[in-house]
């Protein structure tokens, strides 16, 4: 069955072949290709013309850092049908389309939420672009929003001409910070409730308080100055 | 923000090579099959029937042409029979409607069913281009018709060349109006007009049953205006006295004018012909016309025919096919053009 | 792909007395979802008509593709276009409508045209006519991707189509534009489903453009404000609102600021999703925001309509 719609008939950029000559270096480095190996698959790399021309020349590697990474099938296409698998990644997306949060938010969160219960490790693929796009009718720019923050926050590198991969962890907080938090969070609550808030308001509250705190972060990180300061008055 | 970067800046980029005209035989075949084959159909049948009629007309023209001693009454009489056989398609008015029909139906909904079922949507924002696909169409549908038209056409004068054979007595006159539209070029002409009348009318109307009606409504008043007044121009008409005016002629008028040159009236000539011997006026049997005529013309009356030689039946032929012709061109250049210009 | 899909300026069509299309000056990127929304009646498909070829303007200029004349060679070549209600030949196959859309075309990728009708259970040589709403939208864009276009227009694509048929429709237009990059303008009354498929805005009311830009960009410099109705009027003043909605003792204000502009004291700042801020303009003819070509200045305060249907200024 011919692929529908693949994409190994688009032009790759000299950046892509930069990187993958790089990759291919690391494995010489290695010594997982001998000199010879080396200069044929550079040779044809750098004179790759489409994504088709660039499949193949990591066949016998490994991918670094995951000794134990799962099968990741190269199914530009498939068969129509198929099971998720066969795609090569561990997760799928959904899409809450009344919950208000941004469609890209809703990705990157769901990647973070994987990668802490475990369905997502370091060397796992995202699901491709076109994948995610055919399954949920969302605009392919969305998906590479998401994506590019989720390489922002340095959790995914993407690989030219293979996809997305799962590159880091999250940053686990240790325990006694932990309990020292749910402390602090404990007293702020029976503050809270000792004023006369109820539960909703407290969830409000929280909410309001939370969306602030991070849409100001990252202001201040793409601006470089402090916000100006807010007078928060109580509801 | 992307900059505004107009004005236009077509003419740095090459156009694309047009997709060529041979694409379009498939479509308009497959679009128009259903008006073509029923066109077919129609000639069909009609050559069928005047095939069969047409051997029976050949036989009894042949039986009164061998018949001996020519000239006698039963041989005479063999001809008259033969003549007046088969009145349904001897005047040739029933066929004088096949043009009209296969116009409308041919013509008229290339561009109306587009513009009624919306489908020019589709078809004008095709790679094709809208000017370039009405013209294919109308230009092989054209051809098609008429060329279906003129084998017809061949068929048809076999059918009617006993009613003007020498041989024949009385023969009609090949420029009589209700046959002379069927033979020669003259029928696959007015097939060609009518498509293209059909095909304007389509464009204009843009409904395909109103655009039908409009189609047959043109094509008749032209049919009728031409056969009834126009031809009868196309060459001057010639001028005789002699009151032995062939047979096979295209009589236009017949006058009888006084010694002065004035047109006499009918009551004038009643009045003569009562002075006139009991012959002839009618006491006892009936006046023949060449008696009449002589007697006419022994008291000073003059009769004026002005008519059209069987002579000049090709030549009428070209002018009628020429103008249909250029007429046909006409209207198919305005569609493609009003097809160019359409908005929505 | 920095080319403009479609630009516009001073664009107007007026049928007969009526004035279809006024003034409409627009400039949409490729490689975009450009959704065109407005009411009934807005001249959505007046300007979508205007960019296929299919009328001509009175006033003004319209050119696709990077300047180029709709209707030209290169245009019809590179626009693949399906109207309001798809058409089809509805006695032809569907077998046939892919022999036909491959004659009127210089390039047509039968295979894919073909695996994908199979895929959608649509059978070949079953009647367009025959064909449910779903299949006969489907067979319409099927032929239309399978022309390898630059830019994809649809007018009203999903109006008559049941949930699943959408989705359908939508995934397979979306995963046209991921695999081959096609732009895609699509017409739509239904604000709802655009929230997760268009990423550039354009906002038709009476024949005019109130709002076009990038999605992203409107949802970051609008917000509601929500406080005392009692403090609403004199803020007005201040902010450029777009829209306002008051009870009793409270109101909303949905004003032109960006994260960083200062709330006032006492209210509360929300962000704002792409339905509201349609509605919020669709419901104020005399707002508008149109980006423009990048100007220098920055945002004036002023005064903007707060129901009383005084027209504000278009600036930013």
């Amino acid at each position: 069955m011919s692929p529908l719609y693949s994409d190994q008939h688009l032009r790759v950029s000299d950046a892509e072949r930069q990187a993958v000559t790089d990759r291919l270096a690391e494995h010489f480095a290695a010594g997982r290709l001998d000199p010879a190996e080396f200069d044929d698959r550079v040779g044809r790399a750098m004179s790759a013309k489409i994504r088709a021309d660039l499949s193949g020349l990591f066949a016998g590697l490994p991918e670094t850092g995951a000794p134990a990474a799962p099968e990741l099938a190269r199914g530009g296409g498939g068969t129509p049908g198929d099971a998720p698998r066969g795609t090569g990644s561990p997760i799928e997306f959904r899409l809450d389309a009344a919950s208000g949060v941004p469609t890209y938010l809703q990705l990157v969160h769901q990647v973070e939420h994987a990668l802490r219960l475990g369905y997502l490790k370091p060397g796992d693929q995202l699901p491709k672009v076109r994948d995610v796009v055919a399954s949920l009718a969302i605009n392919p720019n969305t998906v590479l929003k998401a994506y590019k923050e989720l390489e922002t926050k340095g959790l995914t590198a993407g690989r030219p001409g293979q996809g997305t991969f799962i590159q880091a962890t999250l940053s686990q907080v240790a325990l006694p910070e932990l309990t020292g938090l749910r402390k602090t969070l404990l007293g702020w609550l029976t503050t809270a409730d000792g004023a006369g808030l109820d539960q909703d308001g407290i969830v409000a509250l929280f909410t309001s308080a939370l969306r602030d705190f991070y849409e100001r972060r990252s202001g201040s990180r793409t601006r470089g100055g402090a916000a100006s300061g807010e007078t928060e008055g109580v509801a | 923000m992307t900059a505004l970067t107009m004005p236009a800046r077509a003419e740095q980029d090459a156009s694309p090579r047009p997709v060529p005209w041979r694409r379009m035989a498939w479509v308009t075949w497959r679009q128009h099959r259903t008006a073509l084959t029923g066109a077919a159909a129609l000639l069909g049948a009609l050559a069928v029937l005047l095939w069969i009629v047409g051997l029976q007309v050949h036989h009894a023209y042949a039986a009164a042409a061998a018949c001996r001693p020519a000239g006698s009454v039963i041989c005479y009489g063999m001809f008259g029979s033969f003549n007046v056989m088969d009145g349904f398609l001897a005047n040739g008015v029933i066929l004088q409607v096949v043009p009209a029909l296969i116009g409308a139906f041919v013509g008229a909904p290339v561009l109306a069913r587009e513009m009624e079922t919306g489908t020019f949507r589709y078809a004008w924002t095709q790679g094709f281009g809208r000017r370039r696909w009405t013209l294919a169409k109308l230009v092989l549908l054209a051809v098609a018709v008429t060329a279906a038209a003129g084998l017809f056409t061949l068929l048809m004068s076999w059918y009617y060349r006993p009613y003007f054979a020498a041989g024949n007595p009385t023969p009609q006159t090949p420029l009589f109006p209700g046959l002379f539209a069927l033979r020669g070029v003259a029928f696959a002409a007015w097939t060609l007009a009518a498509f293209a009348i059909g095909a304007l009318a389509g464009m204009l109307i843009r409904r395909v049953v109103p655009a039908i009606a409009a189609t047959l409504a043109v094509y008749a008043a032209l049919a009728f205006a031409t056969g009834l007044y126009l031809r009868e121009h196309y060459l001057t008409p010639l001028l005789t006295s002699n009151p032995n005016v062939p047979g096979s002629a295209w009589i236009i008028s017949q006058q009888w004018y006084t010694k002065g040159g004035q047109p006499a009236s009918p009551s004038a000539l009643n009045q003569v012909l009562q002075q006139a011997s009991p012959q002839i006026a009618g006491k006892g049997g009936i006046p023949k016309a060449p008696d009449v005529t002589q007697y006419l013309m022994q008291h000073g009356y003059v009769q004026w025919t002005s008519y059209q030689p069987a002579s000049r039946f090709w030549p009428f032929q070209w002018i009628e096919g020429g103008w249909l012709l250029a007429l046909s061109v006409l209207l198919i250049a305005a569609t493609v053009w009003l097809v160019r210009r359409r908005a929505t | 792909m920095s080319m403009n899909v479609i630009e516009t300026s001073g664009l107007a069509k007026r049928y007969g007395r009526t004035w279809a299309l006024r003034e409409c000056t627009l400039a949409v990127p490729a490689g975009h979802v450009a959704a065109l929304v407005g009411p009934n009646g807005a001249g959505k498909t007046t300007l979508l008509n205007l960019a296929v070829g299919l009328a001509a303007p009175t006033a003004g200029l319209v050119t696709v593709l990077g300047g180029r004349p709709p209707g030209s060679p290169a245009a019809l070549d590179g626009i693949a276009f399906v109207a309001q209600d798809t058409p089809l030949y509805k006695n032809l196959s569907a077998g046939d409508m892919l022999h036909l859309t491959r004659n009127l075309n210089r390039r047509f990728d039968r295979e894919y045209a073909q695996t994908r009708l199979a895929e959608l259970g649509i059978p070949l040589n079953r009647k367009a006519g025959r064909l449910s709403g779903g299949q006969q939208a489907q067979l319409a864009l099927t032929l239309a991707l399978a022309r390898r276009p630059k830019l994809l227009v649809l007018d009203e694509p999903v109006a008559m189509l049941d949930p699943v048929a959408r989705h359908d429709f939508m995934a397979t237009v979306l995963t046209a534009m991921a695999d081959d990059g096609v732009s895609v303008v699509l017409s739509s009354h239904v604000l709802a489903e655009l929230e997760r498929v268009a990423d550039y805005l354009i906002l038709l009311s009476r024949g005019r453009v109130q709002v076009a830009g990038e999605v992203d960009g409107l949802l970051a410099t609008h917000r509601v404000l929500t406080g005392p109705a009692a403090e609403a009027g004199d803020y007005a003043e201040r902010l450029s609102v777009v829209h306002a909605r008051r009870g009793e003792a409270q109101a909303h204000l949905l004003v032109r600021a960006t994260a960083a502009d200062p709330v006032p004291p006492g209210w509360e700042a929300h962000p704002v999703g792409l339905e509201e801020l349609a509605l919020a303009y669709l419901r104020e003819p005399g707002a508008a925001a149109l980006p423009g070509p990048a100007r220098a200045r920055a945002l004036p305060l002023e005064t903007g309509p707060l129901e009383t249907g005084e027209p504000s200024e278009v600036t930013r």
